[in-house]
């Protein structure tokens, strides 16, 4: 390896003609090939039961997300310019495309059922737009006294009404929601007008926090660049630290592209991951160069670039290996973008690895030695020596503290842990003053809210949802939960309609909004309301078959929290429906989110730990001791106790994004303690002292560390300037990782290290312990 | 009403031969001979309707029908015989020919007990849940559309009249239909209806045809909706013409006890 790399010197302009020629075919092939997924269902695992349910579920009772359009006039929306323009609007929704006509639901196309003295009668509220005063108090008090369309499509106060219109999941694009933002715009004033709706949470989120990622990196680098410079203090060791990060995130998109893999938002991260990563290599090999230049200043750049080589291509293989290994373990993931995620960033560390260890030779020897003053920094170097001594003695003295320091830190991080929460909420991704979360809080606090679970009611009897003891019990469970539940704003069902039917052919008796007792009498009543209403309204409650039945809740808020409660309150009545034959299933959008995100969660647990099991033994078998892997693997474990602690008491919610962090922190931290314990393995091998060895390594490894933590952290500090709270914390929390795995390295690893004698031959270890 | 359903859209008496004397009829006067065609005084029969939604799931309603023609109005009683649940459930409508003045509707539900007016849904909405609207089942008068003869051409080997049909009012729920008449038997064949926004909405088709008593009738038809891709057949068994049927049977005393 070392012979090869040596000789490769040689050849550095075929290296940067290759390096460049394939650079250039990945750059066109994602010219011509990269696509951005931002369909949410693709990023699910279609083969999950869970999934296939609700995907069949949904094709059954034709569930689908709503856009919401809210139109609110102060002076109330009975009057004919507002209701002219819910009839406008609702017209020009199902005139679009990407729209069905039937999914359209406003007052200006839902049923009204009411009684009158002659019977029954299902009717829309309106055709043509009633302009006089008595057809329009006509028409207030007919909102008033249905119960399915007051305070649905109506607000209470009546300023407020609604348009939903029902898309396809695959049906959102930014350019529709734009469509639909101009449209609401042209009926502004004086009323106003609000979109909202989870298919504009998500495909927002999917559009807009990637985008918002992308613009980020490009100052993430810069910052970097900027860093690197004031630390290295050389224009060439900058940029070939950065084009090492730069062309490894180049070939890991590169070759996504040429594989025909898209783009997935959690991709976005991959070039976070990379220059987090990237740049270490580039710092320890410069931080070799310079010490051997220190005390070789007259060398040439052969002999200097030999001495790197030698000295560092063992610890850049093997923390290259180690933190592939931890994106590796992303492959047990059941969802394809992480699997994706997880095997190009595997790949770019490789290849940041080979860039590291061809690129920057060859760059050095094309472009010359960095012009380092040399004799200054002899000088510094004995300053810093002294200080150093004086560190690591104190280090020593203090290592009682340090290790009762660690295992507060440690008990801590746990209660911390104790308080993580999950949250699979798209809304809460976004900041809480964008028009999103502002508009949909309006519409949460006018109506039952603008979040929905679906719960599916499945029997083995043809006609078990005209059984009255059925009916009841649905009906039992719905107001449990609708009564019980403040979360929970509104529920529609079959029962509603029943209710409604017996209430209206009973001289709107409200003691009849009861379900009957007959089961002659309910399927008597869906026949009539088959014969007068829209037969099309029912089937989204029932099926053809009254095999099947739908229930809506509407929730005032889409976090798993949300969710978790209502499912748990409707999980009391199912063995009593049970009883009577009837299963319980879920479906729709946002229980398709909660059991994506609690997949994504459960897989990240595997895979930490897999992930640190491997490196253990990767540790123990490359510095034959098993020891050694343990010693290696604390800083790591402390890394992820306090991150995953400090999300917990800092009520950071454990999401998508910020679980895959665990994967940087595991990367990261073992690079430092690899790092570490190979310079104190060769300083101690050199010395055979002990004291001598950990004051050099800290001054050497330690310092590489420290310059890659400083780089690193002051380039994610920037993502604290994001608009989404998601990159907010994964900024925070990469600094936190690299800071705290930093810490851990030269304090609490160094002392096991120092502690266990490994390195030191038996008999100077008993010299030292009598 | 119902019998201009079962015998207007569908079933029409060959009219005089001199029809084909007088050379090509405009579209307008087709339409009025198919809708004017002589029908008989009254009918009763089984009549099954069947919906079919897209996955093939079925609802299958069995319903014995009379009709009878009393010059100014129609009247109608219909007993449902299965599914169970609904057995004995019954509707009543009379049909004015007068202009401009809605059905008269009654429905009775057993397990009620009581006899309902129905307020007149309007002509058009769907008939009993299924793709067919009351118009569609031959309640329009001609004089509601602006009708132009297209074509001729071969059908299902019965030569046809190709009439497109354009409503006056705008606001109507199609905007066009065009409609294959039979020539020598001047009973539709097929229709194809479109929306109020001129898209394609449904065809109709008519699968047997028989001549019975000298009046054509339809005997099976199906309304196919390719928006919401959901079906319905219509058939009638047992179909007896001019039979006599009593005038005190369109009561709500027959409704509620039964014939």
């Amino acid at each position: 390896m070392e012979k090869i790399l040596k000789k490769l010197l040689n050849y550095h302009w075929v290296i940067h003609i290759f390096i460049i020629v394939i650079s250039v075919m990945f750059f066109i092939s994602m010219r011509s090939n990269s696509t951005m997924e931002t369909d949410l269902d693709k990023y699910m695992p279609q083969s999950h039961p869970d999934f296939i349910y609700s995907n069949q579920a949904e094709e059954w009772f034709h569930i689908q997300d709503g856009i919401i359009i809210a139109i609110e006039n102060e002076n109330g929306i009975y009057n004919s310019e507002t209701l002219q323009k819910v009839k406008d609007l609702t017209k020009s929704l199902q005139k679009m495309d990407e729209i069905e006509k039937a999914d359209v639901t406003s007052l200006y196309t839902a049923d009204n059922i009411v009684g009158t003295e002659m019977g029954l009668e299902v009717n829309p509220f309106f055709k043509r737009v009633p302009t006089t005063e008595s057809s329009l108090q006509k028409l207030q008090k007919e909102v008033r006294g249905n119960d399915m369309i007051y305070k649905r499509i109506v607000s209470e106060d009546e300023q407020v009404t609604l348009i939903i219109a029902e898309i396809g999941d695959d049906s959102f694009s930014q350019e529709f929601y734009q469509k639909i933002v101009d449209l609401a715009d042209k009926y502004e004033g004086p009323e106003k007008l609000y979109v909202a709706g989870r298919p504009i949470v998500e495909g927002s989120l999917a559009a807009l926090a990637p985008a918002d990622m992308i613009k980020m990196v490009p100052i993430v680098i810069l910052v970097i660049v900027l860093v690197l410079f004031i630390i290295m203090r050389s224009f060439k060791a900058t940029i070939l630290t950065l084009s090492v990060v730069i062309f490894s995130v180049l070939w890991a998109f590169g070759l996504m592209s040429v594989l025909g893999v898209p783009i997935y938002a959690v991709s976005t991260m991959l070039p976070v991951m990379l220059i987090a990563i990237g740049v270490a290599d580039g710092i320890h090999l410069f931080n070799h160069l310079k010490i051997y230049l220190n005390k070789h200043p007259n060398s040439s750049k052969k002999d200097a670039l030999a001495d790197m080589i030698q000295g560092m291509w063992k610890p850049v293989v093997m923390t290259s290996i180690t933190t592939a290994v931890g994106f590796i373990s992303l492959l047990t993931s059941q969802v394809y973008p992480i699997k994706y995620f997880g095997m190009f960033t595997a790949f770019g560390v490789m290849m940041a690895m080979v860039f590291s260890l061809v690129m920057v030779p060859a760059g050095i020897m094309t472009f010359g030695l960095p012009r380092w003053k040399t004799k200054k920094h002899i000088k510094d170097q004995k300053k810093l020596s002294i200080s150093d001594l004086k560190l690591s003695t104190k280090l020593l003295k203090f290592k009682k503290l340090s290790i009762i320091g660690t295992f507060v830190i440690v008990a801590v991080s746990l209660w911390g842990m104790t308080q993580v929460w999950v949250d699979s909420s798209f809304l809460s991704m976004f900041d809480k003053s964008s028009s999103i979360v502002v508009t949909d809080t309006f519409i949460n606090e006018n109506f039952g809210g603008t979040s929905t679970l679906n719960v599916i009611f499945d029997s083995e009897e043809n006609g078990a949802f005209k059984n009255p003891e059925v009916l009841k019990a649905l009906e039992d469970l719905q107001s449990d939960v609708d009564g019980s539940l403040e979360v929970v704003g509104n529920s529609f069902a079959l029962t509603d309609y029943i209710k409604r039917m017996n209430m209206v052919m009973n001289a709107d008796d409200p003691e009849f909004n009861t379900i009957p007792d007959s089961r002659e009498m309910i399927a008597q009543y869906l026949l009539l309301y088959e014969m007068s209403g829209d037969p099309e309204n029912l089937l989204k409650v029932v099926d053809y078959n009254y095999q099947k039945a739908n229930m809506t809740f509407q929730l005032r808020s889409d976090t798993s929290l949300a969710l978790n409660t209502t499912i748990s309150k409707i999980e009391e009545h199912i063995p009593e429906l049970n009883k009577l034959g009837v299963s319980v299933n879920y479906a729709g959008s946002g229980y398709k989110a909660l059991v994506f995100s609690d997949l994504i969660l459960s897989g990240q647990i595997t895979s930490i730990i897999l992930s640190l099991l491997i490196i253990i033994i990767l540790l123990s078998i490359m510095f034959k001791n098993i020891k050694i892997g343990l010693i290696g693997a604390v800083p790591i474990i402390i890394t992820a106790f306090i991150s995953f602690g400090i999300m917990g008491i800092l009520k950071i919610p454990l999401s998508t994004t910020t679980a895959l962090l665990s994967s940087i922190a595991i990367g990261i931290g073992i690079d430092y303690a690899i790092h570490f314990i190979e310079q104190y393995k060769n300083y101690a091998t050199e010395t055979n002292n002990k004291m001598e060895t950990l004051e050099l390594t800290l001054n050497h490894s330690g310092r590489a560390i420290l310059y890659n933590a400083i780089v690193v952290i002051s380039g994610f500090l920037v993502l604290l300037f994001s608009l989404f709270p998601g990159n907010r914390s994964l900024g925070a929390l990469v600094s936190l990782n690299m800071f705290t795995s930093f810490v851990g390295t030269i304090t609490i690893m160094a002392i096991l290290l120092d502690q266990s004698n490994i390195f030191f031959k038996k008999q100077h270890k008993e010299s030292i312990n009598v | 009403m119902f019998n201009k359903i079962i015998l207007i859209t569908s079933a029409l008496i060959v009219m005089s031969t001199s029809l084909f004397a007088q050379g090509t009829l405009t579209g307008e006067q087709i339409i009025r001979k198919v809708y004017e065609r002589e029908t008989p005084e009254d009918q009763s029969g089984e009549l099954i309707m069947t919906l079919e939604n897209s996955r093939g799931d079925t609802r299958v309603r069995e319903i014995k029908q009379y009709v009878k023609d009393f010059g100014e109005n129609e009247k109608k009683i219909m007993f449902f015989t299965a599914p169970a649940d609904v057995r004995d459930t019954s509707f009543m409508s009379w049909t004015y020919d007068e202009d401009g003045k809605g059905d008269d509707q009654w429905i009775y539900l057993p397990a009620l007990k009581r006899v309902k007016r129905i307020s007149s849904s309007g002509s058009s909405d769907y008939f009993m849940g299924s793709d067919f609207t009351y118009d569609d089942l031959g309640g329009r008068s001609p004089s509601e559309d602006k009708h132009t003869l297209l074509r001729e051409e071969t059908l299902n080997g019965e030569l046809c009249y190709v009439v497109e049909s354009i409503p006056k009012d705008e606001d109507y729920i199609y905007s066009k239909t065009v409609t294959w008449v039979i020539k020598d038997k001047l009973i539709g064949l097929k229709k194809e209806f479109y929306d109020e926004d001129e898209d394609f909405l449904k065809t109709l088709t008519v699968n047997e045809y028989e001549n019975i008593d000298g009046y054509w009738m339809i005997l099976e038809s199906e309304m196919f909706n390719d928006q919401k891709n959901h079906k319905t057949i219509m058939e009638m068994k047992n179909l007896k013409l001019d039979s006599g049927l009593k005038d005190r049977i369109f009561t709500e005393r027959i409704m509620t006890r039964g014939l």
